[in-house]
C-alpha cells in the first residue's frame, strides 16, 4: 500500500453489505477509530434499518468555526439527524428508503465513508474561497496600487486535530499556505522523518516541477508569527505545503483537499513501513551472519530433521 | 494523548485474524491471516546481498532523475507492494502474487511477513495511528518467550504503538464466558474447548495460567468436518459435492444429537428432516442438493471418531476428561465446572449439552467405581460445558471485554517502559481479569 | 575484494592478526574462587592473567579493541558514523543483533563503553569451533556491517525520495 485512503473502509464495506440486494436487516453496534483521533459510532438504534453514523473529531468546535455545518448539510442533506450524545455529528440511513438505482448507492456509500474527510474539508474549502476572493480582487490593481493587507494574505486557520499538532491554513492572493505541525514521539521517527521532509522539499526541484511548494522547519515559519503558543524544538516540525492557483481550481479542488488531508498520517506511515523493512533487512542479515559463524564449526555432528508438524526425530545408527 | 481512544484488540489466528476495537462485541474485520507479495524471492529470506529487487517503479520516477540511476536502482519498493487478507487471496489468483500464511500452527513463522500484515491491518483496515491507541495482541498457549519478544519489538519499535498487552487465547475465551447466564463467578479457572479450523486444543487454565503440561490437541476440526460432509455427498452422488457446497451445508444444517442410532430412525419415521439445499451459480443456474444424515453425522466426528478418520479415535469427551485428570487435584473441581466452547466448528445446536452429557457419565463412572472400592459415599462433581453467545470469536471478545476495562491500560507496558527496559519487558504481564480487579 | 578502500585493507589484515594471535586461549580454573571457571578478562580478578589490551584504528570513528587474556578475549568494534541517521541505523542494528545475542554464541550483551558491539570469545569457543572460521567471522561481521548500515542509509533516501514524489504526484 502506498497511499492511504480517503474514506474509511469499514464504514464503506458495512454499508456496501447493508445496501447489498437481499440483505437481511441486522442490529450493528461498534465504536471505530479513524485516524487523527476520530471515532465513528455506527449503530442501528432504532430498527434495524435504520443506521445511525455518527462522528467525534476533537478539533469539532473549530470546524464549525471554519464553515463544516454548510460543508455537512451540503454533502449530506436530508440524512442528517441531531447529533448523538457524546458524539458531534451524526448521518442516518434508511434502508428502506434507499436511492432506486445502484449508481446513486454507490454514490451514498461513497459519501457516508467520507464523513471524517468533508468533515475537515471546511476550513479548506473556506481558505480555497477566500483566495478565489482575494484573486479576484488583486487582479484589479498591479502590486504598487493594490490597498494595504490586501497582497499579504488572509487570517490564519488553524485547525488543532490532534493534541499537539494542528494544521494551520492561510489564503492570499496568489497562493494557499497550509503548513502542518507535526511531533515526533521517537528519536528514530525524528531522524527517518528528516530524511523524509528533506525530500518533499527536493523533490518539486528534481522531478514534479508542477508539484506544491514545500517547506520545512523546525521553528514556526513567517506566516504564523502572529499564532501564539507555538513552540520551536527539534522534535516539531513545521511542514508548509504552498498551493498555487493550478491546485486550487473548481475542478481540482476536490481531490487536493482530499490528498492532503492524508498528509500527515501517510508521512507517519511510511516511517513506519521503512522501519518496517528495515528490521526484516536486519532479520535477513542477522540469518547470514548466523550461518558464517555456524560455518566455524567443525562438522555438523547429527543433523536434526524435522517432519512438517515441526517434530524431530534421529535417524537410529 | 487523547484519554479515551479505544484499545486495538488483534487476534491473529492460523486460518483467520480478528481485528477491531475494545468495547465492541464482535470484531471488525475478520479475514484470513494470509499475505500476498510479489514475485518469489522477495522476503522469503536466506539470499545473499539481502537487497530486493529493483521495483517496477512509476515512470515518473524514471524521468528527471537522471544522474542518480544508481539511487534509483535501489529504489526497492516492493515491501509495500502486497495486499493482506481477501484482497491477499485475490490478488494471489491473478499472476505476479504469491500467497503466503505467516502464522501456522497458531505461531507466527515468518516475521517480515507479519510485521507487513499488521502494518496493513493497522493503517489500511484500522486506520489508527498507533501511536494513539493501546494494542492487546493474542498468543497460543506455549508461545516462546522470544516470540513475544520478537512481537514486541515489531510493535514498539515499528510502529510505537503506545501500549501493548499479549494475553493467551484460551484465557481470553474464559473471560468471553463471563457473559454466559451459568456464569456466575467471573473466574479465570476452566477447561477451554478450542475448535477452528484446523485443530482442536483442549486446554485447562487454573486462575489465569494455562497448565501446559496437560494441554491435548486432536486433529479434528472444522476443515474435516468439512470433508466428511463432502465425501458423504460424493457417496451418494450429488449434483454438487465441491468444498464451498459442503461447507455451506456444514455450517446451515448440522447438529448434534443424543444418540445416533435413535437419530437415524428418527429420520426414517419424519421424513421432513431431510432438507434440500439450493445451490445458485454465479451464471444463474442452480442445483438442488439432498441434506440428509450429514446433518446429524458430520459433527458427530468429534464423539465417534472412527467414522471419519482410521488413526485418531479418542473421542472428544474423553480427552477432555484426560485433561482434566491430568493437571493438578486441587483445581479439577474448577476444570470440570467451567468448560468453555470457542471457535467456529463448537457452534452446532446441541454440542455444549452432548459434551456435557458425554463427560458426566465418564465422571460418574468413575465416581462409582471409587465409591465401590472404598466403601464411602462421594460429595458428587459437577460437571457443566458453557455454551455462550460470543463463543465464535470467542478469544476476540474476551480481549474486547478486558481492553475496555479501565485498569487494562495499567496493566499494558508502555512505549516508555519498553525504552527503558527492552524486549525482555514482555516477559512478564500482569493477569488482567485476575483475581483483584473488577 | 574489488571493493575495499586502500585503507580498509591493512586495517582488516590487522585485524585478522592480532586476532589470530590474541585467540590463543587455554582452559584455566579461576585463582579467586574455588572450582570456578570464568572468563579473567570479565572477572579482572587476577591482574597477572591479563595480557594487554591492543586497539586498531583505521581513524577516529572506526576501531576495534582486542582484550585479551589468559581464557578469553574481548574483542569490541566501533562501527563508522558519519551523521545522525548512521548513528541511529547503527544503534538498532546493534540491539537488534545483542536481543538474538544467545544464537550467536560469541555475542556480548552489552557493548564495553566506547564502542557499539562486543564479542566474548572464551576457551570452550575455540576449542568447539575453528579458530580461524571465528577470525573469519569477526572480520566478515566488520566487513558486513558497514555495507548493511550504508545500504540502508541508501534505502532511506531511496524510499523518502519515492515517498515524497509519489505524494506530491497526484498534484501535478
Amino acid at each position: 500500500m502506498l497511499l492511504l485512503d480517503y474514506q474509511n473502509v469499514l464504514i464503506e464495506s458495512l454499508l456496501r453489505d447493508r445496501f447489498a440486494e437481499g440483505a437481511s436487516p441486522i442490529s450493528i453496534d461498534q465504536v471505530v477509530s479513524d485516524f487523527d483521533g476520530v471515532t465513528f459510532h455506527i449503530s442501528t438504534p432504532e430498527s434495524k434499518t435504520k443506521i445511525l453514523v455518527s462522528i467525534s473529531v476533537r478539533c469539532f468546535p473549530e470546524l464549525l468555526q471554519y464553515g463544516a455545518q454548510s460543508v455537512l448539510e451540503r454533502e449530506y442533506g436530508p440524512h442528517i439527524v441531531p447529533a448523538e450524545q457524546g458524539y458531534d455529528f451524526s448521518v442516518q440511513i434508511d434502508l428502506e428508503a434507499l436511492p432506486a438505482d445502484a449508481e446513486a448507492r454507490d454514490n451514498l456509500v461513497r459519501r457516508v465513508s467520507l464523513l471524517k474527510r468533508n468533515a475537515m474539508a471546511a476550513p479548506f474549502e473556506q481558505a480555497f474561497d477566500e483566495f478565489a476572493e482575494r484573486q479576484e480582487e488583486a487582479s484589479k490593481y498591479t502590486s504598487e496600487s493594490a490597498p494595504q493587507g490586501l497582497l499579504e494574505g488572509g487570517e490564519v486557520r488553524a485547525i488543532h486535530y490532534r493534541e499537539e499538532e494542528a494544521i494551520f491554513i492561510r489564503a492570499s492572493h496568489d497562493r494557499v499556505t497550509v503548513i502542518f505541525s507535526t511531533r515526533f514521539s521517537d528519536e528514530t521517527d525524528r531522524i527517518f522523518g528528516k530524511v523524509f521532509l528533506q525530500e518533499f522539499v527536493d523533490a518539486r526541484r528534481r522531478a514534479i516541477q508542477n508539484a506544491p511548494q514545500v517547506q520545512f522547519r523546525n521553528d514556526p515559519p513567517l506566516e504564523l508569527q502572529d499564532v501564539p503558543g507555538l513552540e520551536a524544538s527539534r522534535d516539531i516540525g513545521y511542514i508548509t505545503f504552498v498551493l498555487f492557483p493550478r491546485h486550487l481550481a473548481k475542478q481540482r479542488r476536490e481531490e487536493t483537499i482530499s490528498h492532503i488531508q492524508t498528509f500527515r498520517d501517510y508521512f507517519h506511515y511510511h516511517i513506519k513501513a521503512s522501519k518496517a523493512y528495515i528490521h526484516s533487512r536486519m532479520r535477513r542479515r542477522t540469518a547470514d551472519f548466523l550461518q558464517v559463524l555456524r560455518r566455524a564449526r567443525p562438522e555438523n555432528e547429527e543433523k536434526e530433521r524435522k517432519t512438517a508438524s515441526g517434530r524431530t526425530f534421529r535417524v537410529q545408527a | 494523548m487523547a484519554p479515551q481512544t479505544p484499545a486495538v484488540v488483534m487476534d491473529n489466528g492460523t486460518g483467520f485474524s480478528k481485528l477491531g476495537f475494545a468495547g465492541n462485541d464482535s470484531p471488525s474485520f475478520v479475514f484470513p491471516t494470509a499475505i500476498a507479495t510479489k514475485g518469489a524471492g522477495a522476503g522469503a529470506g536466506g539470499s545473499g546481498s539481502g537487497r530486493p529487487a529493483v521495483a517496477n517503479k512509476p515512470s515518473f520516477l524514471t524521468g528527471g532523475a537522471g544522474p542518480s540511476s544508481h539511487l534509483s536502482a535501489k529504489r526497492g519498493t516492493e515491501d509495500l507492494d502486497f495486499f493482506i487478507g481477501d484482497e491477499a487471496l485475490a490478488a494471489s489468483a491473478g499472476p505476479g502474487y504469491g500467497l503466503h500464511y505467516p502464522i501456522r500452527h497458531g505461531q507466527i513463522e515468518n516475521w517480515d511477513h507479519m510485521e507487513r500484515f499488521w502494518s496493513n491491518s493497522i493503517f489500511k483496515y484500522l486506520r489508527v495511528e498507533p501511536e494513539d491507541h493501546y494494542f492487546l495482541l493474542t498468543e497460543p498457549p506455549l508461545n516462546p518467550p522470544e516470540n513475544r519478544e520478537n512481537t514486541a519489538e515489531i510493535m514498539f519499535e515499528s510502529f510505537n504503538c503506545a501500549g501493548l498487552y499479549i494475553a493467551v487465547q484460551a484465557v481470553l475465551a474464559l473471560a468471553a464466558s463471563w457473559t454466559s447466564s451459568k456464569v456466575q463467578d467471573r473466574s479465570l479457572t476452566g477447561t477451554v474447548i478450542d475448535s477452528g479450523e484446523g485443530v482442536t486444543h483442549v486446554i485447562p487454565v487454573a486462575e489465569g495460567y494455562v497448565i501446559g503440561s496437560s494441554i491435548k490437541s486432536i486433529p479434528i476440526a472444522g476443515r474435516d468436518i468439512t470433508y466428511f460432509v463432502q465425501s458423504l455427498l460424493r457417496d451418494r452422488g450429488e449434483p454438487d459435492s465441491s468444498l464451498k457446497t459442503a461447507e455451506r451445508i456444514k455450517e446451515e444444517y448440522c447438529y448434534v444429537c443424543p444418540d445416533i442410532v435413535k437419530e437415524f430412525a428418527r429420520f426414517d419415521r419424519e421424513p421432513d428432516r431431510f432438507a434440500k439445499h439450493t445451490v445458485t451459480y454465479p451464471n444463474g443456474r442452480t442445483a438442488a442438493v439432498d441434506v440428509g444424515y450429514e446433518r446429524f453425522l458430520a459433527p458427530e466426528i468429534f464423539f465417534n471418531p472412527e467414522i471419519y478418520s482410521s488413526d485418531f479415535l479418542t473421542p472428544l469427551p474423553n480427552i477432555v476428561d484426560t485433561v482434566i485428570q491430568t493437571s493438578p487435584i486441587d483445581v479439577r473441581r474448577g476444570l470440570y465446572k467451567n468448560i468453555v466452547l470457542s471457535g467456529g466448528s463448537t457452534l452446532y445446536k446441541d454440542f455444549g449439552r452432548r459434551l456435557q452429557r458425554d463427560i458426566r457419565h465418564l465422571v460418574d463412572a468413575r465416581i462409582k467405581r471409587s465409591e465401590a472400592l472404598a466403601g464411602v459415599k462421594s460429595g458428587g462433581l459437577d460437571v457443566q460445558v458453557i455454551t455462550h453467545r460470543r463463543q465464535r470469536h470467542g478469544p476476540w471478545f474476551g480481549g474486547s471485554l478486558l481492553g475496555q476495562t479501565p485498569e487494562f491500560r495499567s496493566y499494558c507496558h508502555t512505549k516508555a517502559e519498553y525504552d527503558e527496559i527492552g524486549p525482555s519487558i514482555v516477559r512478564r504481564f500482569a493477569l488482567l481479569g485476575g483475581p483483584g480487579s473488577t | 575484494m574489488a571493493r575495499q578502500s586502500q585503507s580498509l585493507r591493512p586495517y582488516l589484515q590487522c585485524v585478522r592478526a592480532s586476532l589470530t594471535a590474541a585467540l590463543s586461549l587455554s582452559n584455566f580454573a579461576s585463582q579467586a574462587s574455588e572450582r570456578h571457571n570464568v572468563p579473567e578478562i570479565e572477572a579482572k580478578s587476577s591482574p597477572e592473567l591479563l595480557l594487554n589490551p591492543l586497539c586498531v584504528a583505521r581513524n577516529d570513528n572506526e576501531k576495534m579493541l582486542i582484550e585479551p587474556s589468559v581464557n578469553s578475549v574481548r574483542v569490541s568494534i566501533k562501527i563508522k558514523q558519519a551523521d545522525e541517521i548512521e548513528n541511529i541505523l547503527v544503534h538498532k542494528f546493534t540491539r537488534f543483533l545483542t536481543q538474538r545475542a544467545e544464537a550467536f554464541f560469541v555475542l556480548r550483551r552489552k557493548a564495553v563503553k566506547g564502542y557499539d558491539i562486543s564479542f566474548l570469545i572464551t576457551n570452550t569457543h575455540t576449542e568447539e569451533m575453528l579458530k580461524h572460521k571465528l577470525v573469519d567471522f569477526i572480520i566478515q561481521f566488520m566487513e558486513e556491517v558497514d555495507k548493511e548500515i550504508s545500504e540502508m542509509k541508501l534505502f532511506l533516501n531511496a524510499r523518502a525520495r519515492f515517498v515524497a514524489e509519489s505524494f506530491l504526484t497526484p498534484f501535478d
